[in-house]
């Protein structure tokens, strides 16, 4: 390979790095009650697919161009919204596995989470949730 | 792949299996159901090529550029899923035109804990080992409308696009280490004749056929890091058997096997993916009993993306490839064909510029220029068309509008 290529791959490495503030509650109709960057990451990535006790995880989603998705995925997960696109089409219609259920409004999102076992989610930090669904963040 | 080129038994099991998961999606009740996901794309387009028979014959504007396709999911239980994707593509000579079952397969969940995942996939399975080939026909995952033809070469597509077997796939993440994901799959795939033609030319009266194919893959992306690594191989083994009158080609056994190395950076505004493949093409017969094949090719290609801002993406790709690498200029294919194949039949490369822009959610536009010299991968590759591909330079440009759900 050429040593232009070697190039390009360190100054590429050398352009990004997510970094925002986080305004989200985490929230889950599940039997747990703190989590870590790393476990959300892992269950947003659709990497871990049940809970500890052994319950099934349903991922619940806002539409990748709403604003509170796309605060939750860079200061949350650490993680760029089209890069959980990808990924998520990448197991959608190559048959791997399945994504997340994107839901369309802040309001859906609180009531698919907390109507369906298992499920996990975020609302704003200012939204009115019952404490045991809210989940403690671990960054 | 084609239906028609399947056993009938074959066709009515795949056709239940994605009758099955359409039912449940009529009998579904209005809340959400998580076991159950329908997806689907559509796609068309317009594309000119200048110089070359890529697309067809005649060098005019072509409307050769439809995909559309529709897939399900249903989660039977804690173990087991069913999905399957029926597609349809008319790419005009890239490949052949018509309804495909993509994939239909049992994913079994053989182990699930924090950090792993362990699972069996039986039926028919995409091949997911290289950086687009799992939804190579789902425009809107890939970054051209044209894929880089020294890797995902359209005439092979039939062939590399899956197989009928089973797959394995084994994911770890680990804090410290970063996500590690190791696939094997075995299957073989049935090969139609208007697919042997394409690549051989309408002289093959024979059939091709898949005796063995087996790839793995392993992929690495560091712990908190935007880049990720992957290493893949292939073997596979095909037979060609002559029709016992009028075909010009004689009985051939063939293999194939590739190396591949690739890298993929994924920054908030930049990307950058490469791939770097090796192949050896192995063929006993074919023009006469007792001819011997025996050729190493090389090829790569990098390609930048960037991000204007969330709707608007511009791509760069440079690609080269090389039929031979021992002859990377092609002398010695147009001294051993005794003058009958130019030189340039010995390689192609690619430079490739275009944007996609995201009308609304879901609906985007694409659009690509690329200026070619070489004709190594048009097909037919046996008996190349220099009546049409009688210039070392040509170049396509390709406009296609998709909405997915």
């Amino acid at each position: 390979m050429p040593i232009s290529f070697v190039v390009m791959f360190v100054l590429v490495g050398i352009l990004s790095s997510p970094a925002m503030a986080c305004s989200t509650q985490v929230i889950a109709n599940a039997n747990v009650t703190s989590i870590t960057k790393s476990q959300l990451r892992q269950i947003f990535l659709m990497r871990q697919l049940y809970w500890p006790d052994k319950q099934k995880i349903v991922v619940f989603v806002l539409p990748s161009s709403d604003p509170l998705h796309q605060i939750f995925s860079k200061c949350n997960l650490g993680i760029f919204p089209y890069k959980l696109d990808r990924t998520w089409n990448k197991l959608t219609y190559s048959g791997l596995g399945v994504a997340p259920i994107v839901v369309d409004s802040h309001q859906a999102l609180i009531k698919a989470v907390t109507s369906t076992a298992g499920a996990i989610g975020y609302a704003e930090d200012f939204a009115e949730i019952k404490d045991k669904y809210v989940i403690q963040f671990q960054n | 792949m084609l239906f028609n080129s399947r056993t009938k038994s074959v066709q009515t099991f795949y056709s239940l299996l994605l009758l099955s998961l359409l039912m449940n999606e009529v009998g579904a009740e209005e809340t959400i159901n998580p076991d159950l996901q329908l997806h689907g794309f559509i796609a068309q387009g317009i594309i000119n090529v200048s110089g070359s028979d890529f697309v067809n014959d005649s060098g005019e504007l072509s409307a050769e550029l439809t995909e559309v396709g529709l897939n399900g999911s249903y989660q039977l239980n804690s173990l087991f899923r069913l999905t399957g994707q029926v597609v349809y593509l008319d790419g005009g000579n890239r490949y052949d035109e018509g309804f495909r079952v993509n994939y239909a397969l049992l994913d079994w969940s053989l182990h699930h804990a924090e950090d792993w995942q362990v699972n069996l996939y039986l039926g028919r399975f995409k091949n997911n080992h290289w950086l687009y080939s799992g939804t190579r026909d789902v425009p809107f995952t890939r970054p051209s409308i044209i894929l880089p033809q020294s890797i995902y070469f359209d005439g092979f597509r039939d062939i590399t696009v899956g197989a009928d077997g089973a797959a394995l796939k084994i994911s770890h993440s680990s804090d410290l280490l970063g996500d590690f994901d190791f696939n094997v799959s075995s299957g073989t795939t049935t090969i139609s004749k208007e697919q042997t033609q394409i690549l051989y030319s309408e002289q093959a009266l024979g059939k091709m056929s898949n005796s063995r194919d087996i790839k793995t893959s392993l992929y690495w992306q560091p712990a908190d890091s935007s880049w990720r690594f992957g290493l893949t191989l292939l073997d596979a083994d095909f037979g060609y058997e002559a029709q016992a009158q009028g075909d010009r080609f004689f009985d051939t056994k063939m293999t194939f096997q590739r190396v591949m190395v690739n890298a993929l950076f994924e920054g908030e505004r930049w990307e950058f993916s490469s791939e770097i493949i090796q192949e050896r093409f192995v063929f006993d017969g074919f023009y006469f009993p007792d001819f011997h094949h025996d050729k190493l090719g090389q090829g790569y290609y990098s390609q930048f993306r960037y991000k204007i801002d969330n709707s608007l993406i511009l791509l760069a790709r440079y690609e080269r490839f090389y039929d031979d690498k021992d002859n990377r200029k092609g002398d010695g294919l147009a001294e051993a064909s005794g003058g009958l194949l130019p030189s340039y039949s010995g390689y192609q490369h690619d430079i490739t510029l275009g944007f996609s822009y995201d009308l609304a959610e879901k609906f985007r536009l694409q659009f690509e220029y690329h200026h070619i010299e070489g004709i190594a991968r048009l097909t037919p590759v046996v008996l190349p068309n220099l009546a049409i591909n009688n210039s070392k330079r040509w170049d396509l440009w390709a406009i296609q509008l998709m909405y997915w759900f």
